[in-house]
């Protein structure tokens, strides 16, 4: 029976597949598709980033950075490689974005922007700083090693590779990053952790039950 | 992942009957739940329109669709407009690496649970959007309370489906039903039952059902982060809200009982038998628990459902290491 259903379904898609073919003959091949997707991207990651600079609204510009994220991860995906475009999803649109989100809802809603200032001089000097100190490594990098490049296809990469390499070739890096994080959420447990003694005294034990049951008593 | 007209008709094929079935099911589920809520608190339910009311959840929609959509003063236009359009596009895609059947699936992808997980971020980030963007304090309270909450059940949840993951050693939704078999004692809750009942609790949470429905507790928030709302802005909300909650019935089918295979004939009909089971089991659920407080919500995410699943997932790595 599911041989059946497979050659009904095929048969169905068998004129599409018959037109794919001839347009494949017919247009121009798959390294024009790659251009044109790789230049979509990079409209929507600058669209994204001017947004973020532009925006006189701090939700805005995050949602610029948002709309960056996903240029970003369609630069993964056409790299060939949708575990890392989906991760990079999960975690700076999923976890990161709303992590900020939340600090950012705290501002006022006021349609002005009042949060919005022209940065001075010193702050300027800075971001130009900021600026050209990767555009200093990078740019070197790639002239020295753009004729080098050679054109090959790229096959998806295989997600198990991925993991393999990262338990058995790169298990030192692996484990250090993951040891950068457990001191970060420590620290911010350690932060959020010390105000509480001096926030029941302020407020003379009001919230906290324990107290008001030995007042009380 | 080719390009070619065929997958993209396919996957356009694919998103029209999601668009239909969305609609359907919340017509159908509204319905549903308004008279089990009627047979939960002994009172009869719409019975006016129609033979014992079954029309009523679709006048309901056909007004919904007629109101004017009203913009309430000082709003953030852009965002008021976008949220809930980001509400309801992206749960469109999360049904495509679903097999409903054996070949019914839109898209298999060899990542398909991480592309449904990813994806469903944008769902919070909409009730953010839709809670900031409409300059009001309920409105902000409920998309406070919306992104604490999604965040802490979204751990647990990912870290039950990963036990599953690790006993099938694969992310495609497709292979994970082929590894196990038609009868109930071949499904993974029978190798993962801490797992599925995690999965079950964060489902709740995740989806923002009663009794974890605090981002849009009507007693003490009016409607929480769609409060100004109306219309078909409101209406996408309440499409993608159930959409959101089919979709977690689907994966948990998936990943813990079974998918598309059932005692006797395998097809996708046990898909849809078990997916709306579980639907009824959210409904139930909604009907007979009081709502709980933030701070209990919290605790029993970080305090309970975390270290367990913690747990559930050492073991099952060790087992499947000895194994």
């Amino acid at each position: 029976m599911d041989q059946a259903i497979e050659q009904i379904l095929t048969l169905i898609w068998s004129p599409l597949r018959a037109l794919d073919a001839f347009l494949a003959e017919h247009l121009p091949g798959q390294e024009t598709a790659a251009i044109a997707a790789y230049a979509f991207y990079v409209l929507v990651i600058l669209a994204g980033g001017l947004m973020a600079i532009g925006s006189r609204n701090l939700v805005r510009a995050m949602l610029g950075l948002i709309l960056t994220f996903f240029g970003v991860a369609g630069m993964y995906l056409l790299l060939g490689s949708p575990f890392l475009a989906f991760m990079q999803l999960l975690i700076y649109v999923g976890a990161v974005c709303v992590l900020i989100f939340f600090a950012v809802m705290l501002t006022k809603n006021t349609n002005e922007g009042e949060e919005f200032k022209l940065p001075s001089p010193a702050s300027a000097v800075y971001g130009l700083l900021a600026f050209i100190l990767p555009l200093a490594v990078l740019v070197p990098l790639i002239l020295v090693n753009a004729p080098n490049l050679k054109q090959e296809a790229i096959e998806p990469t295989d997600t198990s590779y991925l993991g393999e390499g990262l338990i058995t070739e790169n298990v030192v890096g692996f484990e250090l990053i993951s040891i950068i994080l457990l001191v970060a959420m420590a620290g911010a447990v350690f932060l959020a952790w010390r105000r509480q003694p001096d926030k029941g005294k302020n407020q003379s034990g009001q919230n906290d039950p324990a107290k008001t049951k030995e007042l009380r008593s | 992942m080719d390009l070619s007209i065929t997958s993209l008709a396919q996957i356009i094929i694919a998103c029209l009957m999601v668009i239909g079935l969305m609609v359907a099911n919340a017509v159908v589920m509204v319905y549903f739940e308004r008279k089990t809520a009627g047979f939960i608190q002994r009172r009869p339910g719409p019975y006016e329109v129609g033979p014992r009311g079954t029309i009523q959840a679709i006048c309901d929609s056909m007004k919904l669709l007629g109101k004017q959509l009203f913009i309430p003063g000082n709003v953030d236009w852009l965002l008021y407009f976008l949220a809930p359009v980001l509400a309801f596009f992206p749960v469109l895609l999360l049904f495509l690496p679903i097999p409903f059947g054996k070949f019914l699936t839109a898209m298999s992808v060899d990542e398909g649970i991480l592309l449904i997980l990813a994806f469903s971020g944008l769902g919070v980030i909409s009730n953010i959007l839709a809670g900031w963007s409409s300059n009001n304090k309920y409105g902000l309270l409920g998309a406070a309370r919306a992104v604490s909450q999604s965040i802490a059940y979204e751990i647990p949840m990912i870290m039950s489906l990963l036990a599953v993951i690790f006993l099938s050693g694969s992310l495609n939704l497709s292979q994970i039903v082929e590894e196990q078999g038609s009868w109930p004692w071949q499904w993974n809750i029978c190798v993962q039952p801490l797992a599925f009942f995690i999965y079950l609790v964060s489902l709740v949470g995740e989806t923002n059902r009663a009794p974890f429905d605090l981002p849009e507790a009507e007693s003490e928030l009016t409607a929480g982060f769609h409060t100004e709302y109306s219309g078909m802005g409101f209406a996408l909300f309440f499409l993608s809200e159930y959409a959101n909650m089919l979709l977690v019935s689907f994966v948990c089918v998936t990943f813990f009982l079974g998918g598309w295979k059932g005692p006797f004939l395998d097809g996708f009909w046990w898909t849809f038998i078990k997916a709306y089971l579980i639907m009824m089991f959210i409904v139930w659920l909604r009907w007979t628990f009081p709502r709980v407080r933030f701070d209990q919500l919290l605790n029993i995410n970080w305090k309970w459902l975390l270290p367990l699943s913690i747990l559930n997932l050492w073991i099952t790595a060790i087992v499947v290491k000895l194994l």
